[in-house]
C-alpha cells in the first residue's frame, strides 16, 4: 500500500471554496437560575443578538490545507457549519465546488466531510465496521472501492483490532480514529476538520496529522482544519486564517505572520562558564537564563551579526537559531487583539 | 431505486442489530406488545359481571384486543422522540450531512424493528388464539387484504403525523410532551382504551373522521368483521386524507425549521 505515493490532481483555477462577505446572528436566550425565574422566562423572555461571523471573504484553492485559528467562540466552527450546509448563512455567499452548501444537493453532500471532534457519529452500541457499511451504502461507494479504501484506513489507522469492539467500548483516541475513517469512505474532495485531536494523546494526535497530511496528497484533498493544538497547524497547515469576535483578521502565511507578530528570532546559547547579565543584554533581550543555557531575543535584521560576534567574544558550547514558538505568536495575538488582514 | 432499496436494507439490518444488541430492549418490547391485552383484560372482566357491553361478547372483546396487539405493533412508532432528541442535541447534524433526506434513517430504523417484532408477537398471539377457541378470523380474502394495507397506511399516518409534530422541536424543547399530549387523547380515540363501536353515537362520528382510528380502531375492526365495505372505503379516504395533510405540514415545518437549525453542540 502506497498511500503517500500517488499523483495528485491538477490544480483547477477557479477557488474551490469561495466565501463572500458571510455574516452569521444568533439569538441566545437568557435565563437566571431558579423555579420562579423559569416561570418568569414563559412570560418576558430575554433575548441577546450574537454576532458570531461578520462579513467574512476568503477563497481556498483545491488541495490547500488551512489552519483555521480562533479563541473557543470566536466563530470557526459556525463558519464550518456553513459550508457543510448546517447552517444558513445570514448574509452573503458560500460557493464549494460550485454548491451552495445550504441548499443540501446530494450531489455536493456526497463529496465533502465535516469531522467533528467532540461528536460521535458512529452507531453507539455497534461496532465501527457497521458504520462504515452504512456509510457505504448511502454514498453508493462501490463494493470494490470501498474493500480499497477501508484497506487503506485500516493499514494507517491501524483499525484491525478496533474494527469488532462495539463503539461505547472504545477509548477515545480510539473512536476517534474510526470516526475519522467513517467520514471518508467516500473518499471526499473537501475535508471540513473541527478539533480533530482533541483530548487524544500525542501518539493518536501525531497519528491523525500524518494521517490527514497522506490523505491531501494522495487525493489532493482541501482540508479546512480547526485545533487548538497548535502542533496540528504547523504540521499541517502552510497558510493560516484567523478569526476573532467573528472576523477575519490575518489571512495568508504562518511564518509570514511570526515574522510580523514577532519581529524577533531566539538565540540559544550554552555557555562555557556563567557570565554577566550585562553582557547578555548588549546582545539582546533576555528571553529566559536556566543555568548556563541562555535564550535571548534578537531583532531579525541583526541576528547574523550578533550570532557572528557571541562566536568570537563569549565562551560557549553551543549556539542556535530558532523561531519563535508559534503558540506563543498566536496567543500574543488574540492577547493584543492586533488586526492583520 | 435499487441503491436506495440497499440504503434501506442496510438500515433495517443496524436497526435488528441494534435490536439484538440491546436484549433488555427486546424484553421491555416484548412487555410493551401486551398492553392491548391488559384493556382485554379489564373488558372480559366487565363483561363477566354486567353482562355483554353494546352487544360485543367475551369472544369480541378477545378477539378484537388480540388483533389490537397485533396492529399496535405495527402502527406504533417512536420518530418523534428520537426527532426531538435529533434536532435538540445537534446529532440532526451527522444526517443532514449525509446525501440523504433523515426521514429515510428514521423510515428505515422502524422497517426493521417492525420486521423484527413478528417473532415477539407470533408465539403470543399464537398462545391467545390457542387458548380462545371462539375467536377466529374469517373474514375472507377481500378482507384479509384491506386489513393489510390499513396497516401500512395506518404506519404511513402514524409515521407523518409524528414527524409533523416533531418539526417543532426546531422552535420549541417541548415537542415529545405536545406529541404525548396529542397521543394520550389520541388513545382513548383510537380505538385502544375501548373499542370505538362502543361509544356513543356523537363520540363514535367524530373519531371516524379523525386520525387516531386509522392507528388501532380501523384495522383491528376489519379484522374482526365489524366493518362492511362502504365503511371501510370510508375509513381509508379519512386516513388517505389526514396522510397528506400530515405530509404536507412536516414538509413546510422541515423546510423552515432548517433555517432556524443552530447545529448546536460542538
Amino acid at each position: 500500500m502506497d498511500f503517500a505515493q500517488q499523483s495528485t490532481a491538477a490544480h483547477s483555477s477557479r477557488p474551490q471554496i469561495n466565501v463572500q462577505h458571510l455574516s452569521k446572528d444568533y439569538r441566545v436566550h437568557h435565563r437566571l437560575p431558579g423555579l420562579s425565574n423559569s416561570i418568569r422566562a414563559i412570560f418576558r423572555r430575554q433575548y441577546e443578538v450574537i454576532h458570531a461571523v461578520q462579513n467574512v471573504s476568503f477563497t481556498i484553492e483545491a488541495g490547500e490545507i488551512i489552519g483555521f485559528l480562533g479563541a473557543n467562540g470566536a466563530g470557526k466552527t459556525t463558519v464550518l457549519k456553513m459550508l457543510a450546509g448546517l447552517l444558513h448563512p445570514g448574509a452573503g455567499d458560500i460557493s464549494v465546488m460550485g454548491f451552495t452548501p445550504h441548499k443540501r444537493d446530494p450531489e455536493y453532500l456526497r463529496q465533502f466531510t465535516f469531522v467533528m471532534g467532540n461528536r460521535n457519529q458512529l452507531l453507539w452500541d455497534l461496532p465501527a465496521s457497521e458504520t462504515f457499511l452504512v456509510n457505504q451504502a448511502i454514498y453508493r461507494v462501490p463494493d470494490k472501492e470501498f474493500r480499497e479504501t477501508l484497506d487503506e484506513l485500516i493499514t494507517v489507522l491501524e483499525l484491525t483490532p478496533l474494527l469488532t469492539k462495539q463503539v461505547r467500548k472504545l477509548s477515545l483516541g480510539e473512536r476517534m480514529k474510526c470516526e475519522i475513517a467513517a467520514a471518508l469512505i467516500h473518499r471526499p474532495k473537501v475535508l471540513f476538520l473541527d478539533e480533530p485531536t482533541i483530548g487524544l494523546d500525542v501518539t493518536t494526535q501525531a497519528a491523525i496529522r500524518d494521517f490527514i497530511r497522506i490523505y491531501n496528497k494522495k487525493y489532493n484533498a482541501t482540508v479546512l482544519l480547526t485545533s487548538h493544538y497548535m502542533r496540528d497547524v504547523t504540521a499541517l497547515a502552510s497558510r493560516v486564517m484567523i478569526i476573532d469576535h467573528g472576523s477575519i483578521m490575518y489571512d495568508g502565511d504562518l511564518y509570514s505572520l511570526v515574522e510580523r507578530t514577532a519581529p524577533y528570532k531566539l538565540l540559544q546559547l550554552t555557555l562555557q562558564r556563567p557570565i554577566a547579565v550585562e553582557d547578555l543584554l548588549l546582545l539582546g533581550e533576555i528571553e529566559s537564563i536556566a543555568g548556563l543555557h541562555v535564550t535571548l531575543r534578537v531583532a531579525r535584521e541583526q541576528i547574523k551579526e550578533i550570532a557572528t560576534s557571541v562566536l568570537t567574544t563569549i565562551p560557549i558550547t553551543d549556539i542556535s537559531i530558532e523561531e519563535p514558538p508559534i503558540e506563543d505568536v498566536i496567543r500574543k495575538i488574540f492577547h493584543r487583539g492586533d488586526v492583520y488582514a | 431505486m435499487l441503491e436506495f432499496m440497499r440504503v434501506y436494507y442496510i438500515l433495517s439490518k443496524v436497526a435488528w442489530a441494534k435490536a439484538l444488541e440491546n436484549r433488555s430492549q427486546v424484553i421491555i418490547r416484548m412487555l410493551s406488545t401486551v398492553f392491548p391485552l391488559l384493556m382485554m383484560v379489564v373488558w372480559l372482566t366487565v363483561v363477566n359481571q354486567v353482562g355483554p357491553a353494546a352487544n360485543w361478547q367475551r369472544s369480541d372483546f378477545i378477539a378484537y384486543y388480540i388483533g389490537a396487539t397485533l396492529v399496535y405493533r405495527f402502527t406504533f412508532t417512536f420518530v418523534v422522540w428520537e426527532w426531538d432528541r435529533d434536532i435538540r442535541t445537534g446529532d440532526l447534524s451527522f444526517k443532514l450531512l449525509k446525501p440523504i433526506d433523515p426521514f429515510h434513517y428514521f423510515l428505515s430504523e422502524q422497517i426493521g424493528w417492525k420486521l423484527f417484532d413478528p417473532l415477539l408477537l407470533v408465539p403470543v398471539v399464537a398462545l391467545f388464539v390457542w387458548v380462545s377457541p371462539e375467536v377466529h378470523y374469517m373474514i375472507g380474502l377481500g378482507k384479509w387484504i384491506a386489513f393489510f394495507i390499513s396497516i401500512i397506511v395506518g404506519f404511513a399516518l402514524s409515521m407523518l403525523m409524528s414527524c409533523a409534530f416533531a418539526m417543532s422541536a426546531f422552535w420549541s424543547t417541548q415537542s415529545s410532551s405536545l406529541y404525548n399530549l396529542w397521543y394520550g387523547v389520541g388513545q382513548f380515540l383510537s380505538g385502544f382504551i375501548a373499542p370505538l363501536p362502543l361509544f356513543p353515537e356523537n363520540i363514535r362520528s367524530i373519531a371516524n373522521l379523525l386520525p387516531f382510528r386509522g392507528l388501532i380502531g380501523f384495522p383491528t375492526e376489519i379484522l374482526i368483521g365489524k366493518l362492511s365495505w362502504p365503511e371501510i372505503w370510508l375509513g381509508f379516504r379519512v386516513i388517505g386524507f389526514w396522510i397528506i395533510a400530515f405530509f404536507i405540514i412536516y414538509r413546510l415545518l422541515w423546510r423552515y425549521g432548517l433555517k432556524k437549525y443552530e447545529a448546536v453542540g460542538s
